[in-house]
């Protein structure tokens, strides 16, 4: 057999105390096209951006074409022919489509340091018009559609066959995900020709295309990969089943189901729509009921919160707080209606890492805390301890640094931060549960639903369907910015199968 | 197939751990701990070793007096830099408060020295509002600030006014009272509240979530805007102090009266151990620094170096205080 064009092996990536990567071990034949499919957080755009000298392993061996490598820059992988498309947008707005596509891929097109713009056109031209693109390569990047910028992103990924003569190695991260029909059929035409004399990694949430255009498949889980099964003879139903993994179910007891909620709504929303994000989403929170919304990236879910805390606008549509319409002019008027917010992005958002866990707790209610010589830092002090024990945080003390605690503990003090006032009367939960160990999954879904039981309105993004399933009383599943499905937990029971097929 | 060793065997990735764990650059453990302390003590024994007189009540009383307007200076940038901006305008806009000040004294007495105080209060509050509002990162609004604000100064004035009548409005800021210069005094005073707001109120510690953490105070639901505004209307407010202050120490105003203070007040900050990336820091460290400042001009002084060279050790001291509390992890791209 000959030798893989690329191949990992006890491949590791971590990021603080957590692995995204858990020792990945797969391999890539010369032209072959194999497929990387798993759920949000199964660590694929990590491993693309390990193979793409992006961020460097923590441990494991890479080869290409049967010699070790170690990049130290992107440009060393693009030197050995590996092309990446990412996932987000990697243009630079305010030049044109050429000087993207060609990016650090120049070559003769730069002469002493002077672009030599009819060649430079030319060759961008000729990568675009295999994508079937029409665009003229001297539009600025920022006018295209969002379509058209991951149609040029993937011509930029194409851009690294001019560099080696060896054949390249194009890695690609969800390239399909904001195309039409027309746009997917094109991309997965092209990754056909590819073929002929390149190898392709293919990462897609769409599995019927990665089934359809792959040789080969790796279903990852949890930083590894549990699976490798033939493309022509797998279904989707058994790569659903590897993804999700069958043990999982049992690690959210479900609390016994709640059928009958009370019938006021605390939070309604109506026709809200914001370009590019989400359209016409309606949708109605009652007091005391628990609201989880599905949907992978791209899907709309994440920015419906920030818009439901006031971060971003809606173009259109309106927000009724009970029964009565309001405009959220930021997160401040959010605050002040009672809604809490915790982001996904915790350290960047979520907690201040070099604050006292007290302070963090207390941020958001400050004014409760203040008597006539300011704050009142022994009773902040109390009430944090309080919340302390009730959440089971573990830290030192109440004025350890937040940036000391692990993961799931600092989760923890994001969502105290919207307890210690007074209850809040809707909480908006982003990925609560992302990243962290079974024990703080288990004390913040214990939490949530408490919360409910005191008639909160609670609204839970996630994209792991074990933890929704487990805390939700209503779930519904949104597809590229709309609503593909509404569930009552209770009376529609709905499997895993059923809403995946939904979301993707 | 070529014989392969793990990766992560390679001396390199050692060094990224290293990195990481390190958690404030290379010295903050130092700065933040006693190291200014440290050196102004050495400073202070070097200097008294060359010239005996220098820790004599009348040359402390005289670099007390000295450093009083660079004191008002530096209090009102310590609160701007805690929440993460910088304010290159505070000496221009005192220059413009000493002229306005010795323009309306003879008409309005104590009325000119509220006025100016307003004025200076209400151009810092709008530069911040253009800052928060348009987006436009601080060092730019008060640079062109700095351009704008001694450019009206000198319109208004075009030399060094003499205050002819109504100076006792002013002049009870040059008295002292039992060896303690009143301008020292006054700005004690003033540091000594601005540092009860910052740990004791609200608005000190949004100041400095803000600064830690500007994303995460605003999903806090904290009016990041307003709380930056007020950072800057305090830095105007003090920038009039400090030109209340020239103008009693000099009994005259002038369009370039504080202009060669900007950099020693920033730098008496930074070298005090308050990080100019925002969140760390606080006024007795600063008064630390001022003290740093007015023994380093003494030792020029002493030292026989033309006071010319002055704004050289100024320079050094700013570029070195920031490299040494700059948190290297956390910044990665600096523009």
């Amino acid at each position: 057999m000959s030798v893989a064009a690329l191949r990992v092996e006890g491949l590791c990536k971590r990021f603080g105390d957590t692995y995204a990567l858990r020792g990945v071990t797969l391999e890539v034949r010369p032209r072959e096209v194999v497929g990387l499919v798993g759920e949000n957080g199964a660590g694929k755009s990590t491993l693309l951006k390990l193979l793409a000298g992006v961020t460097r392993p923590d441990g494991g061996t890479m080869m290409v074409r049967g010699s070790a490598v170690r990049w130290r820059k992107v440009r060393d992988a693009a030197d050995a022919g590996i092309g990446i498309m990412f996932q987000e947008s990697s243009l630079v707005p305010d030049i044109t489509v050429a000087e993207n596509v060609l990016l650090a891929h120049e070559g003769s097109a730069v002469r002493l340091g002077i672009y030599r713009w009819h060649e430079l056109f030319a060759r961008a031209k000729a990568l675009l018009v295999k994508l079937g693109m029409t665009i003229s390569p001297g539009a600025d990047a920022h006018t295209l559609s969002f379509s058209e910028r991951q149609l040029v992103e993937f011509a930029k990924a194409l851009a690294v066959e001019t560099r080696t003569c060896d054949a390249p190695i194009l890695l690609l991260d969800e390239p399909t995900s904001a195309l039409d029909e027309r746009g997917v059929a094109t991309v997965l035409q092209t990754i056909e020709e590819l073929r002929t004399h390149a190898s392709v990694v293919l990462v897609s949430h769409r599995l019927e295309e990665v089934r359809r255009v792959c040789d080969r498949i790796y279903v990852m889980k949890d930083g590894s990969c549990v699976g490798e099964r033939d493309a022509r003879t797998c279904t989707v139903e058994a790569l659903q089943r590897l993804m999700i993994g069958h043990e999982t179910g049992t690690d959210f007891p479900r609390e016994a189901v709640r059928s009958q909620l009370a019938e006021t709504v605390c939070l309604e929303v109506r026709q809200l729509s914001r370009r590019d994000k989400y359209v016409d989403v309606s949708l109605a929170l009652r007091h005391g009921e628990v609201l989880g919304i599905a949907g992978a990236t791209g899907s709309g879910c994440e920015e419906l919160c920030r818009t439901l805390f006031g971060i971003v606008p809606p173009d259109s549509g309106t927000m009724l707080l009970d029964g009565r319409t309001v405009a959220l002019r930021g997160p401040s008027d959010a605050v002040a209606q009672g809604i809490g917010y915790v982001p996904a992005d915790r350290p960047r958002e979520g907690i201040i890492g070099a604050m006292s866990v007290t302070e963090n707790m207390t941020l958001a209610h400050l004014a409760q805390f203040c008597g006539r010589w300011g704050i009142d830092r022994r009773r902040e002090r109390e009430v944090a301890e309080r919340w302390i024990e009730r959440l089971r945080i573990v830290t030192p003390c109440a004025t350890t640094r937040a940036s000391d605690l692990s993961g799931g503990n600092q989760q923890k003090v994001a969502l105290a931060k919207w307890l210690v006032g007074k209850p809040p009367r809707v909480l908006i939960l982003d990925h609560p549960l992302r990243a962290l160990d079974v024990v703080a999954r288990r004390d913040i879904l214990k939490t949530i639903r408490e919360l409910a039981c005191d008639g909160a309105g609670i609204v839970v993004v996630a994209d792991a369907l074990d933890e929704l399933l487990a805390v939700s009383d209503t779930l519904i599943v949104m597809r590229d910015g709309r609503i593909s499905a509404r569930y009552s937990i209770a009376q529609d029971r709905p499997t895993r199968q059923t809403i995946l097929e939904k979301m993707i | 197939m070529s014989p392969v060793g793990p990766i992560n065997q390679q001396p390199d990735s050692d060094e990224h751990i290293a990195i990481g764990d390190r958690r404030h650059g290379l010295g903050t453990g130092l700065v933040s701990g006693m190291a200014p302390v440290a050196v102004l003590v050495t400073l202070a024994l070097a200097i008294s070793a060359f010239a005996p007189s220098f820790l004599s009540a009348y040359s402390l009383r005289v670099l007390a007096e000295e450093s009083s307007v660079i004191l008002l200076l530096a209090i009102g940038q310590t609160i701007v830099i805690i929440v993460g901006g910088i304010d290159l305008s505070m000496a221009a806009l005192a220059s413009l408060a000493s002229v306005i000040i010795a323009l309306l004294l003879p008409e309005l007495g104590a009325g000119a020295v509220l006025g100016a105080l307003c004025i200076a209060t209400l151009i810092g509050a709008l530069q911040g509002f253009v800052h928060v509002q348009a987006k436009i990162p601080s060092f730019i609004v008060t640079l062109a600030g700095l351009g704008m604000w001694s450019g009206i100064a000198l319109s208004i004035a075009n030399t060094t006014v003499p205050v002819a009548e109504h100076f006792e409005a002013v002049g009870w800021l040059d008295a002292q009272t039992w060896g303690v210069p009143h301008a020292f005094a006054f700005g004690m005073l003033t540091l000594g509240l601005f540092q009860i707001a910052l740990v004791r109120l609200r608005l000190g510690r949004y100041l400095y979530a803000i600064g830690m953490a500007e994303r995460v105070a605003l999903l806090s639901g904290i009016r990041v805007w307003r709380i930056k505004t007020f950072a800057f209307a305090a830095s105007g407010f003090c920038s009039g102090l400090a030109g209340l202050a020239m103008v009693a120490r000099t009994s005259s105003g002038s369009p370039t009266i504080a202009d060669s203070l900007l950099l020693p007040s920033i730098a008496a900050v930074l070298v005090g151990g308050t990080a100019i990336t925002g969140g760390h820091g606080n006024l007795a460290r600063t008064l630390l620094g001022v003290c740093i400042v007015a023994v380093m001009r003494v030792g020029v002084a002493v030292s026989g170096i033309a006071p010319a060279y002055e704004p050289i050790a100024y320079g050094a001291l700013v570029v070195i205080a920031v490299a040494m509390t700059v948190d290297r992890r956390s910044i990665g791209i600096v523009k």
